[in-house]
């Protein structure tokens, strides 16, 4: 895990793990001596904003049942006028926390909400990132109700998007509000971006921060998408995966055959693909690809007592999942091959025929979609040419196999374990859910959090308020309200407390 | 030539013009048997076959119920003296899919040049015409057919006639006679007549391999938990090795190396490789060593993909771990093959070969069969090949079917006949694909050849009664 650049600044030891036996008073990240004039009107005002903000639960369940209710899944064509009203939406729910300049940005894509307070040219500029489109719901029949007709039960909101990401999207827009309303403006400058294309893995998103440099300047990103450890073990996420993808094409004769007149001399693509895709990994779990692991560093000393720290109950979770066992790379935890390890897996397959019954076919054509997670060190481009390279070596006699790369590479990023800004998170959180959160990785991409810091040069602290278990990507998904409750007082106190924070 | 047969064949000559009608009439019914959506359909074919039988003149026509879709009987006992034939054929189809590659779409059917375009035109819609026609050319020229005429037209062929059986040992009476002769097969060429002696058998199952209990994230969980999509690829790609030979234990069991006697008529087959495999779009052939391509497709066994999917395969991309993925199976058998037998040790392998972590469970689906093979010596061929070639002008070849039809190998078994295939399908005509077609001319000279048929075989109850 890289933690070069600012330990000079912070004082925090190399090689140290952020959080190891911190405790609240140490740090020093956000001193508040200097601040002595001041403390008691914010302070005033914090408390304002606080109660403000506990008071509007109802509003704020009601504002995620409305946008959980528009299906702005982003994979699908059909869907293209619903993520527009997801874009209006989002940004009149920014107009009505009183962000006073907001548009909605074009892109060649789907468009980019952006809003800007700007409160104080002197004080620290926070670029907020969230998204509004939703997976896919795919399977329809396992949804307990309607993936987009969102219902509250149990203290949740059910629905396709509450976790990932419209929950936790309007929580930083309510800490906005509540300061707004307290104190007639937020404490430190504000620029909220939110997109429409996280799920493809953001293909615009970089294009669109290069073209718009200066509106979207700032001292430090955050992003609202990801996720917490647990509802009761709150966490901040240190680093997620990069990904990449490419779609394998398989053909053989020019058109499907009867497998009883032809079958035995003419090529059969199911398998060969089936062939190829058997050799993706070898015995041992790592991935065959040549040149696949190339760039890529071992998990530091440090990284990996931090990991095994973690309170992740391994038979627990994979009980919870229906698993016998984890499988994977050896020589690594479970935990370290979710998180700091790249991954090679089949995401689909298909060819042939898939209806009731049998039918005799010989298909011509058969197509599996291969996705990777990257850590740092690994280019998109040089895997997803590896990945081709291999495929062709490994396709059978009689075939021809053509790799398409799908959009949406994106890099994996790793903010370092003594970043200030962490400090100050960890604080925010600690007084709001009592407990001190500890670091995690995320095994998942977010693709914003790379970009801001390879284009903007900021880094992206993650204060993402939803929770593992949440079902983000999977059918009944949901979120619990006391997360928009707790997740708005913490964002409240984050504002807050950043802008007594060095940000390198 | 005898005057009742010339006067059958100038009926043929006057009438086929009009059979074309018959067939768009017949093929635009879906009775895809596959589909229980198409039940219905399939009900409407049955019916559509029995009053046609009843115009062709058939004195007794009948559909009787099965647990599945009805088989339509239609019998002419002309003189227990006389030799009777038991006809086959089928009125079902398969799916159509893909519909985006047909030219029209599949149940309008439509002529383009000379071709009758339609799913089921050839496979088998077609063919029963040809025999019934044959029948009622007879019936108009000489007030009944030349010997006892049974006709069973099931609805299951293309599910593999899972209840023939039963209704064959069911109705043994019913359906006695001295040769069955299937209207369900192909000729080797529009030009080349052909008498099919062997066809493949089927065995089909379908593999499910399952792994966490529901989709998961695959950022969330990629490198840590079973990927069935995977899994199922490594079961699949040990079901063969380097040279083609299946690899699954006991699969050869009783599978014997087909005769020189065999080997040479294959040999003798024309055979043009190279247009043959531009027909299919191929560089060149694969499969098992040691056979030549026609031998892989006609007298040696196959272990075949038909489906396989799992996961996401919408447009652009879903971040999901799949937990479970599905294949189709299919293996082609040849004489000496069980299909139960095959099937136990397909699924024996599927577990030893299942990825740890996974859970991988077989699906045994309807339509096995075993392969059958006609003695090449067997007198019905003489027959035959003097009736197709007064039609076509030569001699036909002999040659065998890759593909199943499991009611040659029940009509032996069950009702201790041999099976003659007279069919007029050609191998072009793009059974089980897109855009299949039967040749209007095929109609015409498939009528003569049978009516001409049924006319050689007055008289030769003993010689045919050999199984």
């Amino acid at each position: 895990m890289r933690g070069e650049g600012c330990e000079a600044r912070t004082g925090v030891g190399r090689g140290r793990v952020w959080g190891e036996g911190m405790d609240a008073g140490a740090g020093g990240a956000a001193g508040r001596g200097w601040l002595n004039g001041r403390r008691s009107v914010m302070d005033d005002a914090l408390t304002q904003a606080l109660a403000y903000a506990e008071k509007r639960t109802e509003d704020y369940t009601q504002d995620l049942l409305d946008f959980v209710a528009i299906p702005s899944v982003s994979t699908d064509p059909d869907h293209e006028q619903d993520i527009g009203a997801a874009a209006v939406w989002a940004a009149a729910r920014l107009q009505r926390a009183g962000v006073p300049e907001v548009r909605a940005i074009d892109t060649p894509g789907h468009p980019v909400v952006v809003g800007r307070w700007q409160v104080d040219p002197s004080k620290p500029t926070i670029v907020i990132y969230g998204h509004y489109d939703v997976q896919p719901p795919d399977n329809l029949d396992l949804w307990e109700t309607p993936p987009f007709e969102p219902e509250v039960r149990e203290g949740k909101v059910f629905g396709r998007g509450a976790s990932a990401s419209k929950g936790s999207m309007l929580v930083p827009i309510q800490a906005v509000e509540a300061w707004a309303s307290a104190a007639g403006a937020p404490p430190v400058n504000v620029t909220f971006v939110l997109e429409g294309e996280e799920v493809s893995l953001s293909p615009h998103l970089p294009t669109f921060l290069r073209e718009h440099k200066e509106v979207l300047g700032g001292d430090l990103a955050l992003s609202s998408d990801g996720a917490m450890f647990g509802a009761d073990a709150p966490s901040l996420t240190v680093a997620s995966r990069g990904n990449c993808g490419c779609e394998v094409v398989v053909q053989g004769a020019a058109t499907d055959l009867h497998s009883g007149a032809y079958g035995g001399p003419v090529p059969n693509t199911l398998l060969a693909l089936a062939r190829i895709l058997s050799s993706l990994h070898d015995m041992h779990g790592r991935v065959a690809v040549p040149g696949f692991y190339d760039g890529v560093h071992e998990p530091s000393e440090a990284v990996r007592a931090a990991i095994a720290n973690i309170p992740f109950d391994g038979a627990v979770e994979a009980k919870a999942l229906g698993l016998r066992s984890w499988i994977g790379e050896e020589g690594y935890t479970p935990q370290e091959r979710m998180w700091v390890r790249p991954t090679l897996d089949a995401t689909g397959l298909g060819g042939g025929y898939q209806g009731e019954g049998i039918k005799t076919v010989l298909p011509s054509e058969a197509r599996a979609k291969i996705s990777c997670r990257l850590v740092p060190g690994q280019d998109p481009e040089r895997i997803l040419g590896a990945i081709e390279t291999f495929v062709h070596d490994r396709a059978p006699e009689g075939v021809t196999v053509h790799v398409t790369r799908l959009p949406g590479s994106a890099r994996a990023y790793a903010m370092p374990l003594d970043h200030p800004a962490l400090e100050t998170a960890a604080r925010s959180i600690e007084a709001v859910y009592g407990k001190r959160p500890f670091p995690m990785w995320m095994g998942a991409t977010v693709p914003a959090a790379e970009q801001f810091h390879s284009i903007l040069g900021m880094w992206c602290l993650y204060y993402a308020f939803a929770e593992f278990d949440n079902g983000q990507h999977t059918p009944n998904e949901f979120y619990r309200i006391d997360t928009l409750r707790r997740g708005t007082a913490a964002t409240i106190r984050l504002l807050q407390a950043l802008e007594a924070t060095p940000l390198p | 030539m005898d005057d009742r047969l010339r006067a059958a064949l100038d009926v043929i000559e006057a009438r086929s013009g009009g059979y074309a009608d018959d067939l768009a009439e017949f093929v635009r019914i879906p009775s895809i048997s596959t589909a229980p959506e198409h039940g219905p359909d399939v009900a409407a074919a049955a019916v559509w076959v029995a009053a046609r039988l009843q115009r062709a003149g058939f004195p007794e026509v009948r559909t009787v119920d099965t647990p599945g879709n009805a088989v339509v009987v239609g019998r002419w006992q002309v003189d227990p003296a006389l030799p009777t034939v038991v006809i086959y054929g089928h009125y079902d189809v398969q799916p159509a899919e893909p519909l985006e590659l047909w030219a029209s779409p599949p149940f309008e059917p439509e002529v383009r040049d000379g071709r009758l375009y339609g799913r089921g035109a050839s496979d088998d819609k077609g063919a029963v015409l040809v025999a019934m026609q044959a029948v009622e050319a007879w019936a108009s020229a000489a007030g009944a057919p030349p010997v006892n005429v049974t006709f069973l037209v099931e609805g299951e062929e293309e599910i593999g006639s899972p209840h023939l059986p039963t209704f064959l040992r069911e109705h043994e009476e019913l359906l006695a006679g001295d040769l069955a002769i299937s209207a369900d097969g192909s000729m080797l060429g529009v030009e080349q007549p052909s008498l099919t002696v062997g066809n493949r058998g089927l065995a089909g199952c379908q593999i499910d391999v399952t792994g966490a209990s529901s989709d998961l994230h695959s950022g969330m969980y990629g490198g840590v938990v079973p990927n069935p999509l995977e899994g199922l690829a490594r079961i699949l790609a040990a079901m063969h090795d380097d040279r083609g030979r299946i690899t699954v234990p006991g699969f050869y069991d009783g599978v014997k190396e087909p005769s020189q006697a065999v080997r040479d008529a294959i040999a003798a087959l024309p055979s043009d490789d190279a247009a043959e495999l531009a027909a299919v779009g191929l560089a060149s052939w694969t499969g098992e060593e040691g056979y030549s391509p026609l031998e892989r497709r006609w007298v040696r066994p196959t272990f075949e993909v038909n489906g396989l999917w799992g996961g996401y395969q919408g447009e652009g991309v879903k971040t999901v771990l799949p937990n479970a993925a599905h294949a189709k199976i299919t293996c082609r058998l040849v004489e000496g093959q069980d299909p139960d037998r095959v099937l136990d040790a397909i699924e024996a392998y599927v577990q030893q070969l299942t990825p740890a972590g996974l859970t991988a469970s077989i699906e045994r689906l309807p339509g096995k069969a075993r392969a059958y093979e006609m003695p090449l010596d067997h007198p019905s061929i003489a027959i035959a090949s003097g009736c197709l070639e007064e039609v076509y002008g030569k001699p036909p070849l002999l040659t065998w079917v890759g593909g199943t039809v499991p009611v040659a190998s029940d009509f032996r078994s069950l009702l201790g006949m041999g099976c003659l295939y007279f069919a007029f399908g050609e191998p072009d005509n793009q059974i089980h694909a897109p855009n299949e077609f039967f040749r209007l001319e095929t109609l015409r000279r498939g009528t003569l050849a049978t009516a001409r048929l049924l006319h050689a075989m007055a008289g030769q109850a003993d010689a045919l009664k050999r199984s």
